[in-house]
């Protein structure tokens, strides 16, 4: 910042001065103006600084000659500028001699100061005497002032033209005789603000690109666009971007043409035009432009070209510059920190958009090769289709042909070749639709649209329906009537749209009727397939097109279905430029309604032949009809369970005796068991003579274990038996589950009812006494195999569905044992058939100690398992192979036939894949949405490890943030932690350590050596992130897991990059609208609170003003442009200036707001601001004001009684200019309160502004005893609406008279001086006397101790002396930097020290005493009675 | 500098010593005080201290106040008494309050 910010700084301070300074000050103005005093020196006395450089000029060598002899009107206009503390010149005489203030050398005049004083104007000022001589000369001519805003003058002040505005009025100077022989000028330097506003633009408009995504060259077009526009602040820019080799290329420029000598389309390493290896260290470079081999250059926006320009690397933090920008400098301003940091975010913002169109078209390219992938997916599923189709031909067209051959054959060859035609039908059509779907898909669907009787057609197609209908028992409604006009269809697709629908109304519809309509109705036809059955539920609805969604747990005739019938028949009707709606209603059935247009202009031309329309079914009929058939209750599912006899055409019951033809004759393999070696020889002679293949054993345990080791054909066992007995055997085999269904034949020699009902009761398949013939052991023996066989049949052919099963299958015991599984959950797990039983804990499970929480889950699982009787969960498995495996179990309680106990029968599904693409989603969008918003990055990085830590459901989160590698590796990182607030050094040294070590990994790749613990690395422009994640536990961190973290750390890079982005524009937009908003220090007595409406902003279309004017008088402003946001704002910083010019030139706030009429009626958007305008003469309290249709200001007295300042109205600025305005005035009374505001304080939808304004009445009134600063936060905080304020919002409060504050030397001699200054004060808050006196004699004696006690070792220390009035409190304090011993026991006996202290106990009504080595603080405070 | 003070001690013509102060006392002036009152106190009679025109006094003045307490008669501005009753010399001298004029 330059001198403008420093002395703005410096007047406030002047301001904040002493009672006393301002007394002396005043009667040193009168005596200056020579009342009192007629030597020349006093003419100059009212500024000590530039009076005595004043005084030292030559004045008889000037045209008005020694200051003795000035007159009188002359003399009063030197003092008045010298007292001045605004910036101010004058000339006088014939030569203009010129004069100026303090303020004006600081702010203007710079070097050339003193010289300037005395000398004539048009010399002082030679260099804008062009631009400001013609006005002067107006002036005089005319006597009337001038009045210019912002004008750009060239200054000579500080060694070199200097580019600065200013906004200034000239007004004549009168001598004794009422002639005008001068001119005085008030002037504000605008420069900061103009260059700071044009700046911002600048930024702003570089930011302004609606476009996230666009090409490099796009994006630096758009760039030099914004900047070409601002050849004042750049004369000229070049952007290179660096080639492989070192060397930069030109890619963009402003304000020169490309091949210009200092343009060149390549710049080399080493030693080129522009230091291109500097930029590529990432050093910025300050280059002189003088060297001629670079031509003559632009002068941009100057007469004259730039004499510098600024080389900046295109740098974007944490990543190597892709360039630089030559950035010619403007030679009329210096390159001090402001400019320099422009240009740094100018060349941020072109490295941070290069860099992001590079990563876009990264992932272009990554786009475009997964849209390749998809098209190669869906040429890979077409072309499988077709190979099914061809194998699927070639079985379905001879399996026909030995249908037709073996109509007579066996009833068993027939049902099994009955089996694979209609299962060959069902994969037929399964692949056909397949296939259809990839046709649709490629756009490859070729149809070939006829204009047919869709009446007829569709009456045709339903009609093959009618008897599979029927049979389930169902009336069928058909209602086609002729249509006036044909419908174009592809015959092959309407039939599988009909189809589809009727089998699927067949399939849940159990009673009641379905039926088809075909009507015509607007221009359309019609057609509905309408049911009574279970219809759909409402959730359901909206899914019910949805390729392979199917409606779950939906009661239905079959549950096979792939759930693409319905998304088919959408499709299909599609392609005919139809539409296909269901209307459904739960329990009373589901109405789809088909609605095709007529003609043929809504198809593709060379699909629509003009072929007669001929009624045929075709062959895609028979497969639907033939699956619906199936369904049927009466003709049950031959390959899944015996079926009824009596159709031909269906398979016989099994065990009927043509079936047991089938296995005769085969040998068995049979197990004898008995203790006595001669019948054991004998049954073995026996059946080995009848061809069975025999094995013989001697007691039960023997038999046991053989039958364990190979299972055979049948068990023959005697009854009793050493070790186990035959009942005992039965019993063993009968309770393992390989072995339970091992047929046993029973010998026994007890006769009689009773043994043979126990031995059967065992489990015992059959009974034989002994003595028995040997044709009839033979034949209970052929009869027992033969069932077995049977019973093994019906078993593998279960075996087979089972295993064909898509799913995996299992069956488990009460108690978790599991018993059975097929091929499928053998896959998924790794676990075999030949590991069962399994019994739990299962091999699968997760490890309790490693993984505690997924071991958790599934033992919670397990329990429901078992305790339900049916449903479904998902569970985290371990694979036989250790890798984590997601199933979603379904599962049932069944009756066990053979055991006779209750087992869960249920399947698994891996869906592992999808379980970590809804965690990734899942994850991936909450962090989304978190990082969106945060608006800094430490807000966004306490989101992402909260977010993290919810996704693994970890212990605790950890982010470091490394500062970058080039900052130097001395500053210990940031820390973001979820489970506690920490910093680095409390960190565990190992942790440090590894946290360390991490920020040299390779980012985004997750490190996980460390048990239960992943970390990874994250690069963004402000350094390097550290992720640690701990999760508590020795749950191991799997492959998935790394993938989703990779993935969530890119997410939190880039939204950590774009928040950073934010916050440094941010940054760098709050210092420049720093520069325009309000001033930078206030007089005391008041307080401000400003809240924009628009967020990031800290500036809008409201503002408030204090003026320092004339005789210590205040000018007050508050006003509200309409609006808000930048543009407001830019209205406001104008509207703004203006008023602080007119103020210091009326006086009068009603000629100020008349003037700003004028002004506002020339600036676009400034018609219609409401101002309140007042000036105050903090002495007297006496406030004069005018109101330009703003919401009148509130007074709250200090008795509680309020009122609001209603006089002076007006109507908004600009909306009339000549119409005269009015003021009104009051005395402020002390320790009242005013409150100034803009509507957005008090506005409420649909509330009156009244109810407002007493709103706001009320909280002054509530605060009137709260110092103005806390005030100001309370009606902030009292007044905000719900939902924030909407609309800006400025408040200024002001409480007479201002807190006193005085500083002075602990010494006797300055008690008085000090106690009549404190009961000046105290007379201006409106005590009586008897209060002012018992106030004087506390602090006297605060005073007292501060002198003598507290300054013994410090003779010239200072003490300072504070007092604030509130409505009903007076406080005080006085502070010193000595100790005393208030309590010093000796003294208080002798009565001195004691009493002093007592005297302020006994006249305040709170004192405190808080003496500590530093000082001695004293406050004090009493009430005032109200 | 010392803060203005004036002193003035005449007898009555009962032949009371009268001492007439005028200004304000404090820490830099208090010499002058304590030195005007041990003056006028010269016998053991009573003395008259007229500080209706002293528009302040601290401790400091009250202390030399209370060394000759009981031979005092003051007549003082009402704004002073809540000062003089703290500090408990009303219960040793006598003060009489005029109202204010």
């Amino acid at each position: 910042m330059t001198s403008g910010a420093d002395g703005r700084l410096r007047a406030a301070e002047i301001a904040e001065t002493t009672e006393i300074a301002e007394t002396t000050e005043i009667a040193e103005a009168m005596e200056a103006a020579g009342i009192a005093d007629a030597t020349g020196a006093g003419v100059f006395a009212a500024d000590q600084e530039v009076g005595e450089d004043l005084a030292v000029v030559d004045w008889s060598a000037t045209p008005i000659g020694e200051p003795s002899g000035w007159p009188q009107s002359l003399r009063t206009a030197v003092s008045i500028l010298l007292s001045s503390r605004f910036p101010m010149w004058m000339a006088w005489g014939p030569r203009l001699t010129f004069f100026c203030n303090a303020a004006y050398r600081r702010d203007t005049l710079g070097q050339k100061y003193p010289w300037a004083l005395g000398r004539p104007a048009d010399q002082v000022w030679e260099e804008i005497w062009d631009d400001i001589g013609p006005r002067i000369e107006h002036v005089l001519a005319t006597g009337r002032a001038t009045w210019d805003q912002g004008l750009l003058l060239f200054l000579e002040r500080s060694g070199y033209p200097e580019e600065t505005y200013h906004t200034f009025s000239y007004s004549p100077l009168r001598d004794d005789w009422g002639t005008v022989v001068g001119m005085l000028c008030v002037v504000s330097e605008d420069t900061e603000r103009v260059i700071g506003e044009r700046r911002m633009a600048t930024l702003r408009d570089l930011g302004s690109d609606p476009s996230v995504a666009r090409t490099e060259q796009e994006m630096l077009e758009f760039a030099a666009s914004q900047l070409g526009r601002n050849q004042r602040d750049l004369p000229f820019t070049l952007t290179y971007l660096f080639d492989d080799d070192g060397g930069a290329r030109l890619a963009a420029t402003t304000g020169i043409v490309s091949g210009h000598p200092a343009a060149p389309g390549h710049v080399p390493s080493d030693s080129g035009l522009w230091p291109a290896a500097a930029a590529a260290q990432g050093r910025s470079v300050l280059v002189d432009l003088g060297d001629p081999a670079l031509g003559s250059l632009p002068t941009g926006a100057w007469p004259t070209p730039p004499a510098q320009a600024l080389v900046v690397p295109l740098l974007h933090q944490g990543s190597v510059p892709v360039g630089f920008v030559v950035a010619a400098l403007n030679r009329y301003r210096p390159l001090d920190e402001g400019y320099r940091g422009f240009v740094d975010l100018i060349a941020g913002h072109v490295a941070g958009g290069i860099l992001s169109a590079r990563s876009y078209r990264a992932q272009l390219r990554r786009a475009e090769e997964l849209a390749e992938l998809d098209r190669a997916k869906t040429a890979f599923f077409s072309n499988i289709s077709h190979e099914f189709r061809t194998p699927l031909t070639l079985i379905t067209g001879p399996v026909q042909e030995l249908r037709t051959r073996l109509a007579d054959a066996e009833p068993v060859v027939r049902a099994e070749v009955e089996v694979i035609h209609r299962n060959g039908l069902r994969l037929g059509k399964l692949v056909n639709a397949l296939l259809d779907f990839s046709r649709i898909e490629a756009g490859r669907m070729r149809a070939s649209y006829e204009p047919v009787d869709l009446a007829a057609v569709t009456g045709e197609l339903a009609s093959v329906f009618r008897s599979a209908i029927e049979k389930a028992g169902l009336r069928f409604e058909v209602d086609c009537l002729p249509l006036a006009e044909p419908v174009h269809v592809d015959r092959g697709m309407w039939e599988k749209v009909i189809l589809n629908l009727l089998s699927n109304a067949v399939k849940f519809t159990f009673d009641g009727a379905v039926a088809v309509r075909v009507r015509t109705q607007d221009d359309h036809a019609v057609v509905t397939v309408a049911d009574t059955g279970i219809g759909i539920a409402e959730a359901e609805m909206p899914r019910l097109f949805e390729r392979f969604h199917r409606v779950e747990n939906a009661r239905s005739r079959s549950s096979e279905g792939s759930g693409i019938g319905l998304a088919l028949v959408k499709e299909l009707v599609g392609l005919h430029g139809g539409t296909i709606t269901a209307d459904s209603a739960q329990d009373r059935g589901t109405t789809f309604t088909i609605r095709l247009p007529f003609g043929y202009a809504h198809l593709p031309a060379d699909a629509v032949t003009e072929g007669p329309a001929m009624v045929t079914a075709s062959a895609s009929v028979e497969p639907f009809v033939e699956e619906a058939m199936r369904w049927l209750p009466d003709t049950a599912v031959p390959d899944l369970q015996p079926a009824a006899p009596g159709d031909a055409a269906l398979p016989p019951r099994v065990g009927s005796p043509a079936l047991t033809d089938a296995v005769r004759g085969l040998p068995a393999r049979v197990l004898v068991a008995d203790d006595n070696a001669d019948m054991r020889e004998y049954l073995t002679r026996l059946l080995r003579g009848a061809g069975h293949e025999v094995r013989a054993v001697t007691d039960g345990q023997a038999a046991l274990e053989t039958v364990r080791g190979e299972l055979p054909d049948l068990v023959v066992s005697d009854v009793m038996m050493p070790r186990l007995d035959g009942l005992g055997l039965v019993a063993a085999l009968r309770a393992d589950r390989r072995t339970a269904s091992v047929p046993v034949l029973l010998l026994s020699a007890r006769a009689g009812q009773e043994a043979s009902i126990q031995g059967l009761e065992a489990g015992a398949d059959d009974y034989l006494v002994k003595p028995f013939s040997a044709a009839e052991l033979l034949a209970r023996v052929r009869a027992n195999v033969e069932l077995a066989r049977l019973r093994s049949q019906h078993a593998r052919w279960r075996t087979a569905l089972v295993d064909s099963l898509q799913e995996g299958f299992f069956v488990c015991d009460a108690d978790g044992t599991v018993a059975e599984i097929n091929a499928t959950f053998a896959e998924i797990l790794g676990y075999g058939p030949d590991g069962l039983p399994y019994r739990p804990p299962l091999a699968w499970w997760p490890d309790p100690d490693t993984d505690p929480h997924a071991y958790q889950r599934v033992r919670q699982e397990f329990s429901r398992l078992v305790e339900d009787t049916s449903g479904e969960g998902d569970l985290p498995l371990v694979h036989r192979d250790g890798h984590r495996v997601w199933l979603r179990a379904t599962f049932n309680r069944v009756e066990d036939p053979v055991a006779g106990r209750h087992v869960i029968v249920g399947t698994v599904r891996d869906i592992t894949g999808e379980h970590y693409t809804v965690q990734r989603d899942t994850a991936l969008a909450a962090l989304a949405e978190q990082l969106a918003q945060a608006d800094t990055v430490p807000e966004a990085l306490a989101a992402a490890a909260t977010e993290l830590r919810r996704t693994w459901s970890a212990h605790h989160v950890t982010i470091a943030v490394f500062p970058p590698a080039s900052a130097g590796s001395h500053r210990e990182p940031d820390l973001v932690r979820t489970s506690e607030h920490s910093r680095w050094s409390d960190l565990a040294p190992e942790l440090r350590t590894l946290l360390s070590a991490l920020r040299e990994a390779p980012p985004l790749a997750p490190q996980v050596d460390q048990p239960g613990c992943a970390g990874v690395t994250v690069g963004y422009p402000g350094g390097v992130l550290v992720v640690w994640i701990d999760l508590g536990d020795r749950r191991p961190f799997g492959a998935e897991d790394q993938a989703l973290l990779s993935v969530l750390a890119g997410r939190l890079g880039q939204g950590v990059h774009r928040v950073h982005e934010i916050d440094q524009q941010r940054e760098a937009a709050v210092a420049l609208q720093h520069a325009i908003l309000g001033p930078a220090s206030l007089p005391g007595g008041f307080a401000v609170r400003y809240q924009p409406a628009i967020r990031p902003l800290q500036v809008g279309g409201d503002w408030y003003d204090t003026v320092p004017l004339a005789e210590g008088r205040i000018g007050i402003v508050v006003g509200d442009c309409v609006g808000h946001g930048l543009n407001a704002a830019a209205v406001m910083g104008q509207l703004r200036s203006a008023c602080r010019a007119l103020l210091l030139e009326h006086s009068s706030p009603a000629r100020a707001l008349a003037g700003l009429d004028r002004f506002a009626a020339l600036l676009p958007g400034a018609e219609c601001t409401t101002v309140f305008c007042a000036i105050l003469d903090p002495a007297s309290g006496e406030l004069v004001y005018s109101s330009a249709g703003h919401p009148p200001p509130i007074l709250v007295r200090a008795d509680g009684t309020a009122a609001t300042l209603d006089g002076g109205r007006g109507i908004p600025l600009g909306v009339r200019i000549d119409r005269h305005r009015d003021q009104d005035r009051l005395v402020i009374p002390a320790r009242a309160t005013l409150l100034l505001y803009t509507d957005g304080l008090i506005e409420r939808r649909r509330r009156s502004l009244d109810d407002g304004i007493a709103r706001a009445a009320a909280a002054v009134h509530d605060g009137r005893g709260m110092p103005v600063e806390e005030l100001a936060s309370h009606l902030m905080a009292v007044l905000t609406p719900e939902g924030g304020y909407e609309d800006d919002v400025a408040l200024l409060l002001y409480r007479p008279p201002r807190p006193l504050e005085i500083e002075f030397v602990a010494a006797p001699s300055e008690l008085a001086p000090v106690r009549h200054t404190l009961r000046d004060w105290l007379s201006r808050c409106d005590l009586n006397a008897q209060m002012i006196n018992d106030v004087l004699i506390a602090v006297g004696e605060a005073c007292n101790n501060a002198v003598e006690h507290g300054h013994r070792e410090h003779p010239a220390g200072m003490v300072r002396l504070r007092a604030a009035a509130l409505a009903d409190q007076l406080w005080v304090s006085v502070i010193d930097s000595g100790r005393w011993k208030p309590l010093d026991p000796e003294a208080t006996a002798r009565g001195n020290r004691g009493r002093g202290i007592a005297l302020m106990r006994g006249l305040m009504h709170h004192v405190t005493i808080d003496a500590t080595e530093s000082g001695t603080i004293v406050e004090m405070s009493t009430r005032i009675a109200t | 500098m010392s803060t203005p003070l004036t002193l003035r001690t005449i007898h009555h013509p009962d032949g009371r010593p009268v001492l007439s102060a005028r200004g304000e006392i404090d820490m830099s002036n208090l010499p002058e005080f304590r030195a005007a009152l041990a003056a006028a106190v010269t016998g053991s009679g009573p003395i008259v201290v007229d500080l209706t025109a002293v528009d302040y006094l601290d401790s400091g003045a009250i202390n030399a106040l209370f060394v000759h307490a009981e031979h005092l008669h003051l007549i003082c501005n009402r704004v002073l008494l809540p000062a003089l009753r703290i500090s408990g010399l009303t219960e040793l001298a006598t003060v009489e309050a005029p109202d204010a004029p």
